[in-house]
């Protein structure tokens, strides 16, 4: 049996031989031997290092209360995609890609805190300062404030602010906290002064702050996220490839189904007719300079 | 509808066999159907509302804050209760194995579409599809121990017997948890070890030892207890699905995947299209050869229909031969709802 690496890289990350294999150093047997969590065992994958009691604790809280969510985009692609009955990991990975620019952008609040926490250093000012030009740089531009505002959530997100208490209960409230919690004065006392209704911190706005706390960089953040969000979603995928009816089209089951063609509501051109290849020149040179197709161009 | 109505289309458009006027069909979106409750997100696993996420009916928050975590949360969800402290500590120890092992499949996925510039959640994403029915084949393997055990249920065949038979049919695929990968790595037999230690070992464990002992018994060469097979056993033991240990393994590797796209983006470059190079004394396919021009295509073009099963047979067999093809491989795409 070949055994032979099919890609040749430097990795600082880990090694295996015949005897073991080796995460950052630390044989991943004798860690587990020696008792050893699975959190433990993603600082050492993150950070090289073992971390103390309680950054270990709250790194178990944020990612046992990030993993189930119900109905959200991660599930919803789970449950679409093993309606085609692939094989489950095709789904699991489906659900992990759903996380972008809106759906848990952990990477992208951590970035933001970053070059807050930076400008603030370099201008002699303190993370609760920072907070408010964050808030006042964002709400000027009229972009979104990220970690805030939840659209299912709308009273706040339940799982946030125990996140922070968390951290506090914890000691481990570092200065990306001290940022978050101006931030979210700031946030809030702007859209009161305005009249605008409240929008709570959401959880990222929470967990990440206390990833980046304990030590993780954004995009470290981001996979612990979303990738503890994958096992909730093959949970989802699962239940409804046992249980459920596949294509999710059925006339047989007692509920309309997801993909029934009653579902579907249409909102574009009117019918037409397909020309034939004889007209074809002459019909899409009108179409192409009357011009109204460009209302529907995505 | 056009000339649709007044000719022969392509196919058996216009057959009378056809259940409706294919040219008179309507147009226009299907109406609601009020005949049956509308669609709702109908689930066993969890609900939430705007207050609360809820899994198998406990509040996740207060699950945190009652000290449990992500490893309870697998029992939760996939198992709908609240795990023994020494099966915690068994899928714990499960877990921190299978978070990392070098440059092996998931991590070159991840580094492979991290060298595109993506997010890091495409390639955790793609990272889990490297868990297929032979890298971490824990689908095929706990169906498998899953058939055994039932057939030594229902029809009383001693466990050595069942375990031989697996061994005989199964030796040297990468879905039997038994080979030569961890001659020298104690970790395999060591979480087995723990498992008994902790309590937790239970009827796939011990089915598995004696598919361990049958297969040395019968191989030529030296073989024992690999990682597919102590993970997959005790996760069945732990009470997990063959289709559970096979996602939540995954899953966790995924983490280890997104530490090698990350080193991937900081050590390595991207790569454009058309960057990469194929070296000619790489390629074994048909030899250089003239692009014929377009007028004299009907003289080189062959087609591909046959007209009785001989002919039909000779032209398979010749089709195999061209790699790439797809006629070499023949294999079960079936409806995995009842065994992945």
């Amino acid at each position: 049996m070949k055994r032979d690496p099919l890609f040749k890289r430097k990795t600082a990350i880990a090694y295996k031989t015949e005897e073991k294999t080796v995460l950052r150093g630390y044989d991943l047997s004798e860690l587990a031997e020696e008792g050893y969590s699975f959190f433990d065992a993603m600082f050492i994958l993150y950070q090289g290092r073992i971390p103390s009691p309680p950054e270990e604790k709250m790194l178990k809280y944020e990612m046992g209360e990030f993993m189930e969510h119900s109905m959200s985009p991660s599930a919803a692609s789970a449950i679409s995609v093993i309606a085609g009955r692939p094989n489950l990991p095709v789904a699991v990975a489906a659900s992990i890609m759903t996380f972008g620019g809106v759906h848990g952008p952990g990477a992208a609040h951590g970035y933001m805190m970053n070059k807050y926490l930076e400008q603030g250093q370099k201008e002699g000012k303190t993370a609760e300062e920072m907070g408010k030009t964050l808030v006042d740089d964002y709400m000027d531009a009229g972009e979104k404030v990220m970690g805030m505002g939840q659209p299912q959530h709308t009273d706040g997100d339940p799982r946030a602010e125990p996140t922070h208490l968390k951290q506090e209960e914890l000691e481990i409230d570092g200065v990306y906290l001290k940022l978050q919690r101006s931030v979210e004065k700031h946030f809030h006392e702007r859209r009161a002064k305005d009249g605008r209704r409240y929008v709570g911190v959401n959880v990222v706005g929470a967990g990440n702050t206390a990833l980046m706390d304990i030590g993780f960089s954004p995009n470290a953040g981001w996979c612990i996220g979303s990738v503890s969000r994958g096992y909730s979603c093959a949970a989802h995928a699962l239940y409804n490839m046992k249980k459920g009816r596949a294509w999710a089209a059925s006339k047989n089951e007692p509920m309309v189904q997801m993909l029934d063609l009653s579902m579907i509501k249409y909102i574009g051109p009117d019918d037409r007719e397909v020309p034939s290849q004889e007209e074809r020149q002459e019909y899409a040179q009108a179409q192409k300079e009357e011009g109204e197709y460009k209302k529907w161009v995505i | 509808m056009g000339d649709l109505k007044k000719k022969k289309v392509i196919g058996n458009l216009d057959d009378p066999k056809l259940p409706y006027d294919y040219g008179t069909r309507p147009y226009g979106t299907v109406p609601k159907d009020t005949t049956r409750p509308g669609f709702q997100w109908l689930s066993e696993v969890a609900y939430k509302n705007k207050h609360r996420i809820v899994a198998r009916g406990y509040d996740t928050t207060e699950l945190m804050e009652a000290g449990y975590g992500l490893v309870d949360m697998q029992f939760i969800d996939f198992q709908s209760r609240i795990p023994l402290i020494e099966e915690e500590k068994m899928l714990n120890y499960v877990m921190i194995l299978s978070l990392e092992d070098g440059l092996s499949l998931p991590a070159i996925l991840s580094r492979t579409v991290a060298r595109s510039k993506t997010f890091l959640t495409q390639a955790c994403g793609a990272s889990i599809l490297a868990f297929g029915h032979a890298y971490g084949a824990y689908s095929a393997f706990g169906n498998m121990l899953n058939d055994a055990l039932k057939e030594m249920e229902q029809e009383g065949y001693p466990v050595e017997e069942v375990a031989l038979e697996l061994a005989q049919a199964y030796l040297g695929e990468p879905a039997l948890g038994v080979s030569n990968l961890m001659l020298k790595d104690p970790a395999a037999k060591r979480m087995f070890a723990r498992a008994e230690k902790l309590g937790v070992s239970g009827k796939h464990i011990a089915l598995t030892k004696e598919i361990v002992k049958a297969a040395q018994q019968i191989s030529d060469s030296p073989v024992d207890l690999d990682m597919l097979g102590a993970i997959g056993a005790t996760m069945m033991d732990l009470g997990f699905s063959p289709e559970a240990t096979w996602a939540i393994i995954a899953i966790t590797r995924s983490f280890g995947a997104g530490a090698h796209y990350i080193e991937e983006v900081e050590r390595e470059e991207m790569t454009g299209l058309g960057q990469e190079l194929t070296p000619k004394e790489f390629y074994d396919g048909p030899e250089d050869r003239p692009v014929p021009s377009l007028d004299d295509r009907d003289k080189n073009a062959k087609t591909a229909q046959t007209f009785d099963l001989d002919a039909w047979k000779q032209a398979f067999e010749e089709r195999k031969k061209l790699h790439g093809s797809g006629f070499a491989i023949v294999e079960e795409v079936e409806d995995p709802s009842v065994k992945t």
